[in-house]
């Protein structure tokens, strides 16, 4: 029983953690229908950042998210606005290829400015872990999990009850009628980007905290991202939360009942049926099934 | 919902205009395609086509043996780009797990020829059958996904079946790779070399462009056109949409499988990260879209040009040349979002570069 | 002229086996020039740039003291291209490489680009010193123009085995194998799997996760309810560092750990901090080796060169790296040419000793005498506690787990 217990908890906090890497993912997909081949590269960059401020001022990955949402906010906003708004209208592989390129370009970047060296972000307590009965909880990933769950609210929160959530929304729904009722349309996206790449990068942190990274990784966190927001529905900020837990949970049991080596067929399993079976997500209709786009 | 999801946001100014022809530009007045014009364009793109091919035919007494292998790599691309074209690009179905195709039929090849100690023919041939088979197995359930989902979904069906392969390595070999037999006692088919190889893409490409030409022709490739237009419409038109799609991704699949098994062999050794890398899916699309999907020629201008490119930055800027391609992708996708064909034939047309026209049609 | 030769080459390059007409002495002025393709981008990118500081080091090293060939004191030189971790790539390197008359060949960081070059250089009549491509696969094809400073796979985890066995009282009775599923980390599973039944030790469980895994916390607790003694890693270095980092977390409390790759890289100390503390590793160099040379000194001198250089010691990728290098440095001067038929039977002759050990190959290209060494991780610090005559401090055991 223990054994069981140890991998769903486990799997849980794994899986919360990925859904912070997925929830900017779904939303920039679900709002703009943009694919971003970009955002495991947003989310890793985020990680250097953290790194960094705890390298050279000793700062907490957690209290670093202060100056690295704002800034990666910026970055996320200055991308949309400078970058993908060009081609937003093109046909969908056009955005596909156009983050593929600046994937290319921040991995390549990263691996000039750091090195592909293996990095983690080591505080005090990352070593810590809350023993109950069998079952183990390390600290750092208890606190990676809370902050997901935090900024998961905080997102939802923000769409719903904000002007400029609302915005989000509509342009989401129907960018026409969002633009005839005088809203900035190209603001309101390159907001929903920066929304996205910030909590990327926050998740991006986070992946310093609990683990280690080098660029070469971001890849794997951009493909993880596509399963979640595809099992949570796009851009449904509560789907891409449940999106990462199944995940987790899925993983877990599955390597631990069937075999190690067979993590990424469940999860690859998991999206072709889901996609298949209910394309519109686990927690029903998406953004993109209700949009009328012209 | 097909058209949206196809080309979604096509800016309201901008009537659906079809593409009554090869080369012919998606958008601009879409009254009835210069006949002439379009001719001329496809007597040059031919001419170029055929150009290229005696060039190549010459190609092991005019270059340097390196470069054939090199050129063998321009080919194969040009012909992955080509053959993603009939899903992608006529069909308007952005398969995003192409590669699935070219590692099974690379697997095939080399279970068939190091397991059973078939000899490489009659494995292609097998291999070829298997790529269309697979792609009906898929494009079943799959098909019926449009725009994005349609692209995930391919993605996650690569994805598993490289997994499925790792996971028997009593039959692949799991991630330690297996190896065809190429010398030796053990060979079944001796070794082309380099210059085999080539020949061999080679005639794979033709055949990749003389199919999508035919196709491009053909009924069954205007019913492809209207799917991509309008599914509904061109179900309304008593198209038999479901059919239509599955056969060309079909088609599709069975020239990846076939230029997969003859990289299969080149290689020797192959490993299940490489043959079902999800970067070699996205070459296929952006050479492909870069080049001009939809037309004839456009993946292969766009699969020469690029592989080219690739391998010209990668010798000249050890350190920097991802970085440098990722600029240029970016670059060429905010220019040249229709592909450099129908630019080219844009710039006849006009008189003049309309660098700025696809910026003005798709930004925000 | 420069027709004449693109003939010949054209007209070998049917791909038959047979080695070209290498009349080239891959001196062209005085410049000796080696090709090496490396990972600068892509999976193996990080090990890729270690490799090429261990080549960049030979060749300081070399042109500071002067290479003579042919009684004229030439430059040593090497051109880098990128493979971008595939195989395919690195390949259609070796083939660039042979047209650019480059016939001397250091080989590519990892097992399956080494083997995808082996099989070029072999058709091109090329000759290859490989520093790092160790899967055991690569030895059994009958090349006989591909070499290897290094210790092969197999020898990777097993060297632990022995080593513990050695030193360890009390001895573990039960051991579990944790490895990734690629081909160099399962032949070393392997290897290890076999040396624990002839030493005795009860294999508990062998449990494989994907390649490059970062999580791999469902391997572990399916073993922790085993309470192996002994705890073994056939990894790279993220696995390597989950291993330890997740058993942490998870309780997971063996006597020690032993990993391959992983701890003798510094990353490995750095990023886990005291928890690294008493991890075994097995090395291909350790800087307390025994050896020496005229180029590079002893072991340490190398140590201390790299230091110089870059700046932080040197790990057992930059070392193996600099040795390939340095078998084809002194096969020329044995040989007193640059011609690549030449160089390749002083290659297969060499007997030498060197900064990395004694350098002899056998039929199949293996350094015959070459051990793997075991390093523990103590005060944050790699020290060589295996083989014994090379070491320097007493193996930790059992490792106070907190």
């Amino acid at each position: 029983m223990t054994p069981f217990l140890q991998a769903t908890v486990y799997g849980l906090l794994q899986g919360g953690l990925l859904a912070l890497v997925a929830v900017g993912f779904s939303l920039v997909w679900g709002v703009m229908n943009v694919v971003n081949l970009a955002h495991g590269a947003l989310a890793i960059t985020g990680a250097y950042f953290s790194w960094q401020l705890h390298e050279s001022l000793g700062l907490d990955p957690v209290l670093s998210l202060v100056v690295v949402l704002p800034v990666m906010f910026m970055v996320g906003y200055v991308i949309q606005r400078g970058l993908i708004n060009l081609v937003v209208n093109a046909p969908i592989w056009m955005t596909l290829l156009l983050t593929f390129g600046l994937e290319a370009l921040i991995v390549n970047g990263l691996l000039l400015a750091f090195t592909g060296d293996f990095r983690s972000t080591r505080t005090g307590y990352s070593t810590n872990t809350l023993a109950l009965g069998g079952v183990r909880i390390p600290y750092a990933r208890l606190i990676a999990f809370g902050l997901s769950l935090l900024l998961t609210v905080a997102l939802v929160l923000f769409i719903r009850n904000t002007k400029m959530g609302l915005a989000i929304r509509a342009t989401g729904m129907d960018r026409t009628a969002a633009r005839l009722m005088g809203m900035n349309v190209r603001h309101v996206y390159a907001v929903t980007f920066g929304t996205a790449t910030a909590l990327a990068a926050a998740a991006g942190s986070m992946i310093g905290l609990v683990g280690t990274f080098t660029p070469v990784v971001a890849g794997g966190y951009t493909l993880q991202s596509f399963v979640i927001a595809v099992l949570g529905g796009l851009g449904n900020m509560w789907g891409a939360l449940a999106g990462g837990l199944v995940l987790g949970l899925a993983t877990a049991w599955g390597a631990l009942y069937l075999s190690g080596t067979l993590v990424n067929a469940i999860a690859f399993g998991i999206l072709v049926l889901v996609l298949i079976v209910r394309p519109s997500g686990l927690l029903g209709k998406p953004y993109y099934e209700a949009r009328a786009e012209a | 919902m097909a058209a949206t999801s196809a080309r979604p946001g096509m800016p309201e100014s901008e009537s659906e205009s079809a593409h009554p022809e090869l080369g012919a530009p998606t958008t601009g007045p879409p009254k009835a395609a210069p006949a002439g014009r379009t001719t001329a364009s496809q007597l040059a793109g031919w001419a170029l086509v055929l150009g290229l091919l005696v060039i190549c035919l010459l190609a092991p007494k005019l270059f340097i043996p390196s470069f054939l292998r090199t050129l063998s790599a321009v080919f194969m691309f040009a012909t992955l780009a080509q053959a993603w074209n009939i899903i992608g690009g006529f069909t308007g179905y952005p398969s995003f797990g192409n590669v699935v195709f070219f590692g099974l039929g690379g697997y095939t090849i080399a279970v068939l020829m190091a397991r059973s100690h078939w000899s490489f023919w009659p494995a292609l041939v097998v291999a070829v059958v298997l790529g269309a088979a697979y792609a009906m197995l898929i494009g079943i359930p799959t098909l019926r996904l449009k725009g994005h989902y349609f692209a995930i979904a391919t993605l996650g069906v690569a994805e598993g079946t490289r997994e499925i392969v790792l996971n028997v390595p009593k039959v692949t070999g799991g991630g330690a790779g297996i190896t065809v037999p190429a010398v030796g006692p053990s060979a079944t088919t001796s070794y082309p070399g380099n210059t085999g190889f080539l020949y061999y893409f080679l005639a794979l490409l033709v055949v990749a462009m003389l199919a999508v030409y035919a196709i491009a022709r053909s009924r069954f490739g205007f019913a492809l056109r209207a799917i991509n237009q309008d599914e509904d419409a061109a179900a309304a038109a008593g198209i038999n949409t479901t059919r239509m799609k599955i056969a060309a991704f079909m088609v599709s699949g069975a020239i990846t499988a076939a230029a997969g098994s003859i990289y299969a062999f080149q290689q020797v050794s192959i490993y299940p990260d490489r043959l079902f890398s999800v970067d070699i899916t996205v070459l296929m699309v952006i050479m492909a879209v870069i080049g001009g999907s939809g037309t004839v020629i456009g993946p292969l201008v766009g699969g020469v040009g690029l592989q080219f490119l690739s391998e010209y930055l990668r010798q000249n800027f050890t350190d920097y040349h991802t970085f440098i391609f990722g600029a240029i992708i970016i670059v060429a996708v905010v220019l040249l979002p229709e592909g450099a064909v129908r630019f080219a034939s844009e710039t006849v047309r006009q008189r003049r570069l309309p660098i700025m026209d696809n910026l003005r049609r798709y930004r925000l | 002229m420069a027709g004449s030769v693109l003939l010949t080459a054209c007209a070998n390059s049917g791909g038959s086996s047979s080695s070209s007409s290498g009349a080239s002495t891959g001196v062209s002025g005085d410049t000796v020039t080696l090709g090496a393709a490396v990972s600068l981008t892509g999976a193996l990118a990080r090990e890729g740039i270690l490799t090429r500081e261990g080549y960049d080091l030979c060749t300081d090293v070399v042109n500071a003291k002067g290479l003579q060939i042919g009684g004229k004191k030439v430059k040593l030189a090497i051109t880098y291209q990128d493979d971008k971790s595939a195989p395919d790539t690195a390949g259609q390197l070796i083939d660039q490489f042979n047209d650019k008359g480059n016939k001397l060949i250091l080989g590519p960081y990892g097992s399956a680009t080494t083997e995808a070059a082996a099989a070029v250089v072999e058709r091109n009549g090329q000759v290859m010193v490989d520093s790092s491509g160790a899967d055991d696969k690569i030895f059994t094809k009958g090349y006989k123009r591909t070499f290897a400073v290094l210790s092969p796979a197999s020898k990777y985890l097993s060297a632990i085995v022995t080593a513990v066995n050695d030193l360890a009282t009390p001895k573990p009775k039960t051991v579990a194998i944790l490895s990734a599923d690629d081909g160099f980390s399962k032949t070393a599973a392997d290897g290890a799997k076999t040396e624990a039944g002839k030493v005795g030790w009860n294999v508990v469980a062998t449990n494989y996760f994907p390649s490059r895994a970062t999580d791999v916390s469902s391997s572990l607790t399916q073993i922790r309810g085993l309470k192996p003694d002994l705890v073994l890693g056939s990894v790279h270095l993220e696995e390597g560092i989950a291993i330890i980092r997740q058993s942490r977390e998870l309780g997971v409390t063996p006597m020690a750990f032993g990993e391959t790759v992983a701890p003798p890289t510094p990353d490995f100390a750095s990023t886990l901090g005291p928890q690294a503390e008493g991890v075994l590793g097995s090395s291909q160099w350790t800087k307390e080796g025994k050896g020496k040379d005229e180029w590079f000194g002893t072991a340490a001198d190398y140590n201390a060169s790299f230091q110089q250089k870059f700046g932080r010691e040197p790990e057992y990728h930059a070392a193996e790296a600099t040795a390939a290098c340095f078998a084809f440095v002194e096969a020329m001067t044995k040989a007193n040419s640059a011609d690549p038929n030449k160089v390749l039977d002083a290659v297969a002759a060499l007997d030498t000793d060197s900064f990395f050990g004694q350098i002899k190959f056998n039929q199949t290209g293996l350094n015959i005498y070459k051990p793997m060494a075991v390093i523990q991780i103590q005060q944050g610090q790699q020290v060589a506690v295996w083989p014994k005559t090379d070491k320097t401090s007493a193996m930790r055991w059992p490792v106070a787990t907190s």
